[in-house]
């Protein structure tokens, strides 16, 4: 059965099934809600069935169909999952029941409309992750801005149609550039072999002249990190985010960022290996100020959905870093990362979004006390936030691990400052939780709060459930990348070694400093030690700290010695 | 572009025909202008309003089927010098032309632009 | 003389007759009766289709001059659905707005006729006189709303200036004569050809003449200045009409003259229509943002997607000239789609088409809105719709061509485009209706049943574009 084709196609066939249902005066209301819930959940039914069936020892992609869609061009319809991609597709159907859920109550105009735009995003989000064919990615990457579009411009708060055009022009500004550079893949693949493809596997094979190159890794990066977002281009992120209903915010934070971080590891960095490497370490020069900036920015916010939307840019930070990083402990770091910001964050906005709907403001001022009166709203908002600061035991905790791990091995400057993010975000998160769940009662109206209801139980325990266990069984969803990620981090090395074996002059390795590893405190000793089982790097490891591990490394390990730090074993 | 060479001895020779004999005619005649002879038609009669007046449509309507029989006409003298050597098809195309232009005409008479009131 | 095959132009003729029909039935109605005149001319453009399908591959030529080669029947193909399209959004705007019912189906399929004729004229005089058949049923067309100040204007600015246009092709079609001796494109083509060497100012005169007399028909910058005038001032479906047939006939006459004829000289034009089509892009996007009347903002668009298809004329490989193909068919049904919902929504005593008539739509007409939104996710180039695989197919061909440049400046105009089709999108969608508007007249079965045509041929050639793809590419390779 070709699971993965139903996961996109079955939340478009719900929308179009209720493009013919008649609700003009708004009496199916109820039935249409419960219809576009059952398909959520039968798509996560279906996500699941594909997770059941993956089988974590194989690298390489799985489910895989192709069927030839224009031959003209060599455009196949082709779709699978590999380990980066595969917890990523369930986690967007996780979080679009949990979605609908959370507009049941708020989402009053227009249901129908609502739930054909909100099951037509999720068959795109879904259609990114899946597809393997440079053309069908970009059909769903930007069909995807359409349902959004109108979630932002139509629900959404005072200022929606700034915040939805933005969005919407924002992003295809970026993928335009990216679509040039697609076109340009394909007709070098032609020149090579005779006829046009656009498969990712066949293009990531493709030699491609050093300036081409480096122009085509930019017009990719630059869609992505718009995507994202890295820091210059993370403007239009605080626009769409506030202005979205809850359901956009939370689909936006939780799904639609993770594109492009996912664009970046899938295609930026395999297709285009060498530039890549010459401007991973601006990359992630870009991630850290951003980390830094989004947290100072998210400090200051009167806003409660503002800051939400600045820690994403702090939190998006480090995954970017640990892409950059392009070792196993950086990259699966960023890819669990991206999982847990998107439970953690999506949880946010959700339960910011309940306080708004039961007071109709979202400033923080506005609040204070709320601990007493609405006691487990508290307490799952305090969940959240813990999860969010990345403390042990919840899910934020091992992704951040991992990529300080990641990042550590490759440039220790990179991960000071990403340390002083992390310390940051706990600064910002537990003021505001300070400042609207603690102290007195200050506003009347807060007093007789209602606290959670059961339709909200329903949302926001499987968040809660999904941050503990993350952050308690991080093996269970660090294996199935594993093999995959692994995978790529040595094609990476490989294509690096092989073509600077090609290159006459190669660019002298970085000077190694001595110092270094003798000047790191003991705690930071450990973690490094940590990262490589056997023992210290020797001084030629160190040498050649650009993504190129030294052999004898081993195969990855990060996970076991992980468990073992939290106290649990595998 | 030598071939042009004699277009371009012609063309001095049109643009120095005018010159001179303007030249010449101005050097030889009398001058005595009064009022009849600088109005517009120079010998009397006066215009009367303006230049710009709206005529009855219906003299473009007529002045336009005028123009389709005028056209026509050019049309009939060479295809009967021709006709000869045309044979049936000739006589067939040029009744289907007619026919089409009759149509034409049948259209402007039924919509009595031919009729004054 | 006699003796050379009729095939090739019955299609034109099964148009040409349905025109007469049309008049002939005017002509002899009673005062007062109705005839389906339109239906007349649906049928007539049905047997020019059926003809087309049944001449494919044949290479037909009649008399020397008409080819119906595969390339000149894909495009009438694309004329026959523009005319239907026409005719059926034309039904209810001619009894709303009281038009001479006869008089306009006539000048319709006169000017397909002409459309078609052009397409597939291999004669530079022929294609003077299809150009000339057309530009006058166009510009009677323009104007038929005789009591309304705006269309007059524009009929007589649109007249003037094409008048002229067509002064400028004729000297260039005179050029070429003398230095060819001939006028048939395959005659100048062979003569060309041979002199592919010489810098002959005569051969860069002609091109330069015919080049201004092609422009001015598509409205390329900068000779684009009577199509926002012209376009906003007729009705609307018949600006749909000219902004999608017009359009058509002439890039298919422009790419045939350019692509075959004048091919060996490709080195002297291609740099100048580089120049013009990303100067017909930016304008045409830049200048569309500003606007605040539908009509003239999709005037605007329309010029950029002119800059789009020289994109293709540019690029002038198999992809570039396939792209061309098809893209006129994606641009001809969604504009012609769009400007039908305009039609739609007008009333007799006002257009409605200023951008805040269309506040609230979806509340009112939530069907009307929803196609109107296709229409121009389609035309601002997003997926999965037919205006995406065309851009897609035009660009592509640019880059594989080498031209970067086009190509990045195509995708950046397409990205400022998207910006002023969502105002519409914004507008019906997300601003509140006006208290005092009127409510939207009712739809047509036969307005909606055209309306519901447009939208599956813009979704399903979105998403399944093979076959026409393959249609248009094995069009191109019978000729050029």
């Amino acid at each position: 059965m070709p699971l993965l084709t139903l996961s996109w196609l079955l939340p478009l066939a719900g929308a179009i099934g209720l493009l013919l249902v008649g609700n003009a005066d708004g009496r199916r209301n109820g039935a249409i809600r419960w219809l576009t819930l059952a398909v959520s959940l039968a798509t996560l039914a279906v996500t699941a069935a594909v997770w059941a069936g993956f089988d974590p020892a194989v690298a390489e992609f799985q489910f895989v169909e192709r069927v030839p869609w224009i031959p003209a061009f060599g455009i196949d319809y082709s779709l699978g999952v590999d380990g980066i991609s595969l917890l990523l597709v369930v986690l967007t159907a996780f979080l679009t029941p949990i979605a609908l859920l959370s507009s049941w109550g708020s989402i009053e105009r227009k249901v129908k409309e609502f739930s054909i735009f909100m099951l037509a995003l999720e068959a795109a989000m879904i259609g990114v992750f899946v597809a393997l064919d440079l053309f069908l990615f970009y059909v769903f990457w930007d069909a995807m801005l359409v349902p959004m579009y109108f979630l932002i411009g139509i629900w959404g708060y005072d200022r929606r149609i700034y915040a939805a055009i933005k969005f919407m022009l924002y992003t295809m500004a970026g993928s335009v550039l990216m679509l040039v550079a697609i076109l340009g893949l394909a007709y070098l693949h032609s020149a090579a072999t005779g006829r046009y493809s656009f498969d990712l596997l066949a293009l990531s094979t493709l030699d491609i002249a050093p300036q081409t190159e480096m122009w085509f890794f930019l017009a990719f990066t630059v869609a992505f990190a718009i995507k994202v977002p890295l820091f210059p281009f993370h403007t239009w992120l605080p626009d769409a985010h506030v202005e979205a209903p809850t359901a956009g915010s939370v689909i936006l934070a939780g799904v639609l960022l993770k594109m492009g971080t996912y664009g970046l590891l899938r295609f930026s960095f395999p297709l285009f290996p060498e530039a890549a490497a010459s401007f991973a370490p601006w990359l992630a020069l870009l991630a850290v100020v951003g980390i830094i900036y989004g947290a100072l920015v998210a400090m200051v916010q009167p806003d409660m959905k503002k800051l939400v939307a600045y820690s994403s840019v702090s939190h998006l930070g480090f995954v970017v870093l640990g892409i950059c990083a392009m070792n196993a402990q950086g990259v699966q770091g960023a890819i669990y990362l991206m999982l847990a910001h998107g439970v953690s964050t999506g949880g946010l906005f959700l339960m910011v979004g309940m306080l708004s709907d039961r007071r109709h403001t979202r400033l923080i001022g506005e609040y204070g006390g709320l601990k007493a009166v609405v006691p487990r709203l508290s307490a799952a908002f305090l969940i959240i936030t813990l999860a969010s600061i990345g403390l042990p035991m919840l899910n934020g905790f091992p992704g951040e691990f991992l990529i300080m791990l990641g990042a550590f091995r490759w440039d220790p400057r990179f991960v000071v400052a990403a340390g002083l993010g992390v310390i940051l975000s706990a600064v910002y998160m537990l003021w505001m939780v300070q400042r609207v769940y603690y102290g007195e009662v200050r506003h009347g109206e807060n007093a007789t709060l209602p606290d959670l209801h059961p339709r909200e139980w329903a949302s926001v325990l499987p968040i809660c459930a999904m941050a503990v266990v993350m952050g308690v069984f991080p093996t269970l969803f660090l294996r199935p990348m594993e093999a995959s990620v692994e995978a790529l981090v040595q094609q990476m090395q490989a294509t690096q070694t092989l073509r600077a074996m090609d290159n006459p002059h190669p660019p002298a390795p970085r000077t190694p400093t001595p110092g270094n590893w003798t000047a790191m405190r003991p705690v930071t000793r450990i973690l490094y030690s940590l990262s490589r089982p056997h023992s210290g790097p020797s001084r030629a490891e160190r040498g050649q700290k650009r993504w190129l591990p030294a052999k004898g490394s081993g195969g990855y390990q990060g996970a076991v010695p992980l468990g073992w730090l939290i106290g649990i074993g595998n | 572009m030598s071939g042009y060479l004699g277009v371009i001895i012609y063309l001095g020779f049109i643009v120095a025909f005018a010159v001179v004999s303007l030249a010449v005619a101005r050097l030889l005649r009398p001058h005595r202008p009064f009022a009849a002879k600088l109005e517009t038609y120079e010998c009397g009669a006066r215009p009367i309003g303006e230049a710009w007046v709206q005529f009855p449509v219906g003299f473009y309507l007529v002045a336009l089927v005028f123009i389709v029989f005028d056209a026509l006409a050019v049309f009939l003298f060479p295809w009967v010098l021709a006709l000869r050597g045309l044979g049936v098809w000739g006589v067939a195309a040029m009744l289907l032309f007619l026919s089409i232009i009759a149509l034409g005409w049948l259209y402007a008479y039924r919509e009595r632009i031919l009729e004054w009131q | 003389m006699f003796d050379s095959t009729f095939d090739a132009v019955v299609p034109l003729l099964c148009v040409i007759l349905a025109a007469l029909a049309a008049m002939g039935a005017e002509a002899f109605r009673a005062r007062g009766e109705r005839m389906p005149i339109g239906g007349l001319g649906i049928v007539g453009l049905a047997g020019a289709g059926v003809s087309s399908v049944l001449l494919w591959n044949r290479n037909a030529a009649s008399f020397g001059v008409i080819l119906a080669d595969n390339f000149g029947l894909f495009v009438t193909l694309v004329l026959v659905v523009v005319g239907v399209l026409t005719i059926m959004f034309s039904s209810q705007v001619v009894r709303r707005d009281a038009l001479p019912a006869g008089e306009y189906y006539a000048l319709v399929l006169f000017a397909i006729a002409g459309m078609i004729m052009m397409a597939t004229a291999n004669d530079l005089l022929v294609i003077f006189l299809a150009l000339e058949i057309l530009s006058v049923a166009v510009y009677v067309l323009t104007g038929i709303r005789r009591d309304d100040q705006r269309a007059t204007e524009a009929a007589f600015k649109y007249f003037l200036l094409g008048a002229f246009s067509s002064a400028f092709f004729l000297y260039g079609i005179a050029f070429t004569y003398g230095v060819a001796g001939s006028t048939r494109l395959d005659r100048v083509g062979a003569y060309l050809a041979a002199q592919s060497m010489s810098d002959s100012p005569l051969i860069l005169m002609a091109l330069a003449l015919l080049l201004v007399g092609f422009a001015f028909k598509i409205s390329a910058v900068p000779f684009h200045m009577w199509t926002p005038d012209a376009y906003e001032g007729a009705p609307a479906i018949v600006t749909g009409f000219m902004s999608t047939g017009v359009k058509a006939a002439a890039f298919a006459a422009f790419a045939r003259v350019f692509l075959s004829a004048f091919e060996p000289f490709s080195a002297d034009w291609a740099p100048i229509v580089w120049i013009i089509a990303a100067l017909t892009m930016i304008l045409g996007t830049v200048v569309g943002v500003a606007q605040s009347n539908l009509k003239r903002m999709l005037a605007y668009s329309s010029i950029a997607h002119g800059g789009y298809l020289l994109v293709g004329l540019v690029a002038a490989n198999e992809v570039g000239k396939a792209a061309i193909l098809f893209y006129l068919l994606a641009y001809a049904v969604t504009n012609l789609a769009a400007f039908g919902v305009i039609a739609l929504l007008g009333s007799r005593d006002r257009g409605n088409d200023e951008l805040r008539d269309y506040a609230g739509l979806w509340h009112t007409r939530p069907a009307l809105a929803a196609l109107m939104t296709v229409c121009l996710l389609s035309l601002g180039g997003l997926p999965p719709t037919v205006g995406f695989i065309g851009k897609w197919y035009i660009f592509s061909a640019a880059v594989s061509a080498g031209y970067y440049g086009l190509a990045i400046i195509g995708v950046l105009t397409s990205v400022v485009s998207v910006f002023f089709y969502l105002r519409v999108v914004v507008m019906m969608y997300m601003a509140e209706r006006e208290v005092a508007a009127a409510m939207p007249p009712r739809v047509t079965g036969v307005s909606m049943a055209a309306l519901a045509f447009a939208i599956f041929v813009i979704v399903y050639l979105g998403v399944m574009p093979t076959q026409v793809l393959d249609l248009a590419s094995a069009s191109i390779a019978t000729i050029f």
